[in-house]
């Protein structure tokens, strides 16, 4: 069983929860930028919620399905056509042979996760699938996805047993008669709120800056990628110049740079850093922020009474 | 006592005993590191030492508040045991070859310069003591290895170098590095190293782990070239 790329899109690679105990070694975590929409798609065909999956930037991927196939598609960022009929996202679909995916341009969110039951066979390297191209580890040969490459998938005997009840139609595909459920997306056009806490420097930054933090919205920058969230606003600044010594860093915590521009560390974040932490994005919301992309606006909302350990 | 415990997630605690670069410090972060690796709590998952913190994640299967206080206990446990040394520089040296050729430590002839220092002068301080490696990081295998002779000192590079390539063996700062995969970088390479400092299809995928000692060994050219 396998599938083929025919267009990758923006950028595409293989995911899954990430990589687990190697950040010692300076090997970022990595996996799904959103966890949830990529949980959802594996449970949607029946899987673990770490099984290896697509994670699909906007739109533009196309992908043939060689063989009859069930799988789901969650998040956002497009939406999806398959033998050129819409069909919804949070459904468990069935495809005949030969069918195609298409992900078109859609206003709500930006990662998209295709998941297929059984999952896709990638070998683990350093205990996941996870791609992090910047060492060449896990996924397709460590590299995003490229138009022609095939995929393939695991046994899905036992998933099609249970699908029984699908009907295919007379374009060759069928869904699911029930739909999961999911967190709303964010408009393109819509400023995002997202919870978030002081960092561990939060009292080395001025009062203006710590003001600003909360109440000013940010634009997601197009220097955004997987390692962080560039952010376009106010500078913040330090009471004092100081230099920090490095330590560890990871997904949700907000830093500043020497210009004062803060960047949010997301999935494949470095594991050390040396830059003053303003704040850090509430865990809950890391998948929300996920899901908004360059050029949306994004406010941040301070959580009280949370940080008491 | 560690400076202050703060969550830089909802499940990773970081312990901070110094905001400098020390030794010392450094020696407490590994002790840590190793006490809860050989006793692991209900849902801990990894630890994360660098220079003077060590930051422990954990996941669901336990709060941050029960983390907080297994640390604590931890850090009284093990407290001792840091006092009095026993554990400490039992250690073995790890010897790491290193070809300083200008062929390869491309700006060996520039620090020379800058340092008024002779090339031979600045191989014999790089490779005359052990320095400790404070941690990995950066980029997977990067080890920050220090505290280099005061002579040795000067600031990373303005514009970083666009490729370094592998195995290079740089300096900045009170540091040495060596450059795991061809990278942009901001350290002045003064050598190579045909060792390889990180490989995903090997267990342990890293050559070095913070807390190890390592003294670098001058190697000729030719001894170089004949490694690979």
């Amino acid at each position: 069983m396998s599938i083929t790329i025919l267009k990758a899109g923006f950028m595409s690679s293989v995911q899954d929860l990430g990589r687990w105990g190697y950040q010692q070694f300076g090997v970022p975590i990595g996996g799904a930028m959103d966890v949830v929409s990529a949980s959802i798609a594996n449970r949607i065909c029946g899987n673990d919620d770490g099984e290896a999956l697509l994670e699909c930037t906007l739109h533009g991927v196309e992908i043939l399905f060689n063989k009859t196939t069930l799988f789901a598609i969650t998040g956002g960022g497009s939406s999806a056509i398959v033998n050129g009929q819409p069909v919804s996202f949070y459904k468990l679909i069935k495809v005949v042979a030969g069918s195609t995916l298409k992900l078109h341009p859609d206003p709500f969110g930006c990662r998209s996760y295709v998941a297929f039951a059984g999952g896709l066979k990638i070998e683990a390297e350093l205990g996941s699938a996870s791609t992090y191209t910047q060492s060449s580890i896990g996924g397709y040969h460590g590299k995003n996805l490229d138009a022609g490459i095939v995929l393939e998938l695991k046994h899905q005997i036992h998933h099609l047993e249970k699908s029984k009840d699908i009907v295919i139609n007379e374009h060759g595909f069928g869904t699911s008669n029930w739909k999961s459920k999911s967190f709303n997306l964010p408009h393109i056009k819509e400023t995002t709120s997202i919870n978030c806490l002081p960092g561990p420097e939060w009292d080395a930054f001025d009062e203006e800056s710590q003001h600003q933090l909360f109440n000013t919205p940010f634009t997601v920058s197009a220097q955004s990628n997987r390692m962080g969230f560039r952010l376009v606003g106010p500078i913040l600044s330090l009471k004092e110049k100081t230099e920090m010594v490095s330590t560890a860093v990871t997904r949700g915590i907000i830093q500043v740079t020497n210009q004062g521009n803060p960047i949010i560390l997301m999935a494949d974040a470095q594991t050390i850093g040396g830059y003053p932490r303003i704040g850090r994005v509430c865990s809950n919301d890391i998948s929300l922020l996920a899901q908004c992309r360059p050029g949306q606006k994004i406010i941040f909302r301070e959580v009280g009474g949370y940080a008491t350990i | 006592m560690p400076l202050r415990l703060y969550p830089i997630h909802d499940q990773a605690i970081t312990i901070e005993f110094s905001q400098e670069i020390s030794e010392d410090a450094n020696m407490h972060v590994i002790e840590m590191q190793h006490a809860i690796e050989s006793n692991p709590f209900k849902g801990f998952i990894e630890c994360v030492p660098a220079y003077g913190s060590l930051t422990v994640y954990f996941n669901d299967q336990v709060s941050a508040l029960d983390v907080r206080a297994q640390l604590m206990n931890f850090y009284a446990s093990q407290s001792e045991n840091i006092k009095s040394g026993t554990t400490k520089n039992n250690k073995q040296t790890i010897i790491i070859p290193v070809c300083y050729d200008p062929v390869v430590g491309v700006d060996l002839p520039w620090v020379s310069n800058h340092l008024n220092l002779s090339e031979e002068e600045i191989i014999s301080l790089h490779s005359a003591i052990a320095f400790r490696v404070f941690m990995i990081g950066f980029i997977p295998g990067f080890p920050y290895m220090g505290t280099l002779p005061q002579q040795l000192e000067l600031p990373r590079k303005q514009t970083p170098s666009m490729k370094i390539p592998m195995g290079s063996v740089a300096i900045a700062g009170k540091q040495t590095g060596i450059y795991p995969t061809e990278v942009p970088g901001g350290w002045h390479v003064i050598g190579r190293t045909p060792l390889k400092m990180f490989d995903k299809t090997k267990e342990p995928c890293c050559f070095l782990k913070a807390g190890d000692l390592v003294q670098f060994k001058s190697i000729s050219l030719e001894e170089f070239n004949q490694y690979s």
